[in-house]
């Protein structure tokens, strides 16, 4: 997932002097090959996040199409006020991506994970929010980043899940890919790294339809409306906070939806990690990992101790 | 003196006064010492330094005036009023329902290049519009005018660096040094010492002026302009903050103060010797 991305940031810079990379001194390894190949559109900005940003918006109405790379904790958190005002407000076609969002820096502490970056970047107007689940949706997610020519987050999580889709998929705003098909009852709608968590339970023998969300804002109203009246419970998985995530976008939209199905936030409840240990301890930790989630599923009521 | 006479001619700092003083008081608005301090950098700025089209703002080979202190926003309106960039209506109904005109620098308004007023983020613009010149191998400068009160923002310095590392030389930063923030002065609030010397040691080449002297303002610019050997350029301008109307000068309440017919008509008559 990562060779998709630093592959499709290179295409692109290739095809059009006018990409540039923004890095805050992060990216070591990642942007090997870009320094090498396009140096003249490399630019480390030092650990000064804020000012990069503002940077971005400068270069963006300059000319340019500023690719602005940080860890999800600082791109967008620690930066929300400059993306605001300096990149949303003039809808500015700078492109944001949060890397290692979720418990990817699981050893590292509370400080480089990031579970509320969805949530703060959904509530600004103008930015739309990706978030792929594989490697072909990485490609999709950053082919339609740079078509839309506006301002863009996108978050990516845990990298090295493996493939969900068989080849590539080709995206459009607001566009839900449906994984695996049921006639009714349950659904799963998952985003990120939780994707091939869901796509594990089936493969577990769990019935159910799956939907793949990579554009987390828009969402297409349409088809969560069938999916809300085809299904009787629809389960949200992400390795985000489950306090302004894609489930509190599916459960917004669904409560103006008749006979809408009941949703099940699945995420992070509201509270820090408290250990420290491999990325699957920290699922575990908070409840994330296949059985958990199973077991959730299982009897949706279930509140963990 | 000729060469003064005519150099005085366009963007009169007292006209320029009497226009935000306008705005002022049909909007009864705040910010209006800070406007004040900096109407000669402005005016200098617009009339002799910035190279642009008012009939084409928008123009790739524009120089950028990027207001970083918005609230000092009412001067730069000022300046564009003289442009015919903006109406007679604008500054008439400055405030009203609907219109466009805000109380912090505003990307929407023609003339106005960044969104600011949050103090910290204008510099960073400028500093991004400063690189996308020097990479489309452009002629184009972007001018910064930032406050003093604003260089307590961390993000001023990390421009600053940012400026240095890139070789900004087309980037000029003008502090207005009024000595005074929203609660204090800026020595009771968070002293920065010398400014000068805060940014020489950030490796910018900069220069000191009295900034309501026009001509030294001026041929600050000019020297600074002509130095292109990689560093970043600062004007410090001292002023006053209010200056043009006795009873503002140096009293901060004027940051936050709204005129009343008296005291309107009082700055309004300091102000209007040299109604044009």
């Amino acid at each position: 997932m990562r060779n998709a991305f630093s592959d499709a940031l290179m295409a692109a810079a290739k095809s059009d002097p006018r990409v540039l990379l923004l890095t805050g001194d992060h990216g070591y390894a990642l942007f090997d090959a870009f320094r090498r190949e396009c140096p003249a559109q490399y630019i480390n900005c030092g650990i000064a996040e804020q000012n990069m940003v503002g940077v971005a918006a400068g270069l963006a109405r300059g000319g340019f199409f500023p690719v602005v790379y940080g860890l999800a904790a600082f791109v967008p958190v620690r930066v929300m006020e400059q993306i605001k005002i300096d990149i949303c407000y003039e809808n500015l076609p700078v492109v944001l991506i949060g890397d290692g969002a979720g418990f990817v820096y699981s050893h590292l502490g509370n400080s480089h994970q990031s579970m509320e970056d969805i949530a703060c970047a959904r509530s600004l107007p103008a930015l739309q929010v990706l978030s792929p689940g594989d490697r072909y949706e990485m490609s999709a997610c950053m082919e339609l980043a740079f078509r839309l020519r506006q301002p863009v987050y996108l978050r990516m999580g845990k990298s090295d899940r493996g493939d969900v889709h068989g080849g590539p998929v080709r995206l459009e705003s607001g566009e839900m890919l449906c994984v695996r098909k049921a006639t009714a009852g349950r659904a799963l709608l998952a985003t990120g790294s939780m994707l091939r968590t869901a796509i594990e339970l089936i493969d577990e023998g769990l019935d159910a339809e799956i939907w793949s969300v990579p554009s987390i804002k828009p969402l297409n109203l349409e088809t969560l409306q069938s999916i809300a009246q085809r299904h009787h419970s629809v389960f949200v998985l992400e390795e985000h906070s489950v306090l302004g995530g894609l489930g509190s976008c599916v459960s917004e939209v669904f409560a103006s939806i008749p006979g809408a199905a009941r949703v099940h936030r699945i995420g992070v409840e509201d509270r820090f990690s408290t250990y420290c240990g491999t990325y699957d301890y920290l699922l575990r930790e908070h409840g994330l990992d296949g059985a958990s989630i199973a077991q959730r599923i299982a009897d949706p009521d279930m509140r963990k101790a | 003196m000729a060469k003064g006479g005519e150099f005085m001619k366009r963007f009169d700092a007292t006209s320029l006064r009497r226009t935000i003083l306008d705005m002022a008081y049909s909007g009864a608005t705040v910010h209006i010492g800070c406007a004040f301090s900096i109407v000669e950098i402005l005016a200098v700025l617009y009339r002799n330094h910035l190279r642009f089209d008012p009939a084409d703002l928008e123009s790739m080979t524009r120089d950028y005036m990027v207001l970083s202190k918005g609230h000092g926003v009412m001067a730069q309106y000022a300046c564009l009023r003289e442009l015919g960039v903006l109406s007679a209506d604008d500054i008439g109904q400055y405030f009203g329902d609907g219109t466009r005109l805000k109380g912090l620098a505003d990307v929407h308004v023609p003339g106005v290049e960044a969104t600011t007023g949050s103090l910290g983020h204008g510099l960073s613009v400028a500093a991004g519009l400063a690189l996308a010149a020097r990479l489309r191998q452009s002629k184009q400068r972007a001018f910064a005018l930032v406050g003093d009160g604003e260089l307590n923002e961390g993000s001023i310095w990390e421009a600053v660096m940012f400026a240095a590392q890139f070789k900004l030389d087309n980037i000029v930063i003008l502090v207005d040094e009024n000595g005074f923030q929203a609660m204090g002065t800026t020595d009771e609030v968070m002293s920065l010492g010398s400014i000068q010397r805060k940014f020489e040691a950030f490796d910018c080449e900069v220069l000191s002026v009295d900034g309501h002297d026009e001509l030294a303002l001026d041929e600050a610019l000019t020297r600074l302009l002509g130095n292109a050997d990689g560093r970043p350029k600062v004007l410090v301008a001292k002023t006053v903050k209010g200056k043009g109307v006795s009873f503002m000068e140096n009293d901060n309440a004027w940051h936050y103060t709204r005129l009343k017919s008296d005291t309107y008509a009082a700055a309004l008559a300091e102000l209007g010797g040299e109604k044009v």
